[in-house]
């Protein structure tokens, strides 16, 4: 027993310092990192793309609004699309038209699925960049526990397609490039059944207008959903609370009740919902 | 941690996906080792799920009926390093499939090796299941 007192003890002074350099961010923030912008900290879009990329006007969802009332309204939005419209194929512009009508059992947010890229960066809940002097930049995501390393060095195509795609990075300047491929076919864009296939590959833009607000944008190319690439573009913004971070949102038991209710007892399906 | 081993581990998280936990099981819950089977079909598509791969196959019986058989592999991750990719087969590909039938009779099997037109073969085996290697 008392063996193990040395280990224990050691084992939180590594915890500790483990932490230090998070307390110590805060304070002494660099502006840069191996010559590159600091990027790093939790980051969150303050818009309404992900109920629509495009412009879309406030609406009920009328299934829900009978126990939720103005809680389950959609608010307003204005496009993020530069220019406005997705210049969807129309085979793809029917897919999306089907894919509302099942909205929202068949919408992969609400059966918890990884939300793949770019949908994960301006879902209502925050992320995290973790950015050191190596190879590869860490970002982390609340929804479904996601996340992604982007590779800076051995750019490559994944074996196989990925949730959260293959991201490949470089610097433009200062600006951080992300070529995202691999993307498997079943992520969508946002609410309102915005869609791609396979063939997807996603350039991502990251630059900083200041200390606390970057320029996102992201060009689509999917010569099998899309008549030609195009481009969203927003803010995202740090959050600057002292105490920031990414809290637990493990949505797989939120899911359950609508995937596999008709398996589940009454009981099961309460408990799953607290 | 070198950084080959990072990237295994994080595409391996990358290819986690929430809901089928619920259909993963042992070898010998779904499968009976006393009824090897071997298929000779075309392949229709082939996904990389977890927990569990699958192969689905046009098998044409010798009575001539059309049969569409779903053969279960290895997680992706272990396929992967074995030298599997999203390029291996095909829709459309000739291949013969060793394998163990499902005990339910349904047309669906635990795979083994998979061989390919040009004669090589791939290694489609669950492991840490309990299946025959």
């Amino acid at each position: 027993m008392s063996q193990k007192v040395p280990a224990v003890a050691a084992f939180i002074l590594s915890v500790s310092f483990l932490f230090q350099p998070l307390l110590a961010q805060e304070r002494s923030r660099p502006e840069r990192i191996g010559g590159k912008p600091n990027l790093n900290g939790i980051w969150q879009a303050a818009n309404e793309a992900h109920w629509n990329l495009e412009g879309h006007s406030a609406e009920a969802v009328a299934e829900f609004s009978q126990a939720l009332g103005a809680i389950a309204a959609i608010p307003a939005g204005q496009s993020v699309v530069v220019g406005g419209e997705i210049p969807y194929l129309p085979g793809a512009l029917a897919k999306r038209t089907e894919n509302r009508a099942g909205w929202p059992a068949a919408d992969p947010e609400a059966k918890c699925y990884m939300p793949g890229i770019p949908r994960a960066n301006y879902m209502p809940y925050p992320f995290q960049i973790v950015q050191g002097e190596g190879d590869q930049i860490l970002f982390s995501y609340t929804f479904a526990n996601a996340s992604r390393p982007v590779f800076m060095r051995d750019h490559q195509r994944a074996p196989v397609d990925l949730w959260m795609g293959r991201s490949n990075g470089s610097w433009d300047g200062d600006t951080l490039v992300i070529e995202v491929n691999s993307n498997i076919e079943n992520t969508w864009f946002d609410r309102a059944g915005n869609h791609h296939s396979a063939a997807m590959v996603v350039t991502e833009r990251f630059t900083k207008i200041d200390d606390h607000v970057m320029q996102y944008e992201a060009t689509i190319e999917d010569p099998e959903t899309f008549s030609r690439p195009w481009t969203i573009r927003m803010p995202l913004y740090r959050r600057i609370e002292a105490d920031a971070r990414l809290l637990e949102f493990n949505c797989v038991k939120f899911s359950e009740p609508l995937l596999y209710g008709e398996f589940m007892s009454r009981d099961a399906a309460a408990e799953a919902n607290q | 941690m070198t950084r080959h081993s990072l990237s295994w581990a994080a595409l391996a998280a990358t290819l986690a996906v929430a809901a089928p936990a619920l259909a993963h099981h042992s070898f010998a819950a779904e499968f009976d080792i006393n009824q090897p089977v071997q298929l000779k079909g075309e392949v229709i598509r082939m996904v990389f799920t977890n927990p569990h791969s699958r192969i689905f196959l046009k098998v044409t019986t010798e009575s001539g009926e059309v049969q569409e058989w779903s053969i279960e592999g290895g997680a992706p991750n272990a396929l992967i390093r074995r030298g599997w990719n999203r390029d291996s087969l095909p829709p459309g590909t000739q291949v013969t499939v060793l394998g163990y039938r499902a005990r339910d009779g349904s047309l669906s099997a635990s795979g083994g090796s998979v061989t390919l037109p040009d004669g090589s073969s791939l290694n489609a085996t669950d492991t840490g299941v309990g299946a025959p290697q």
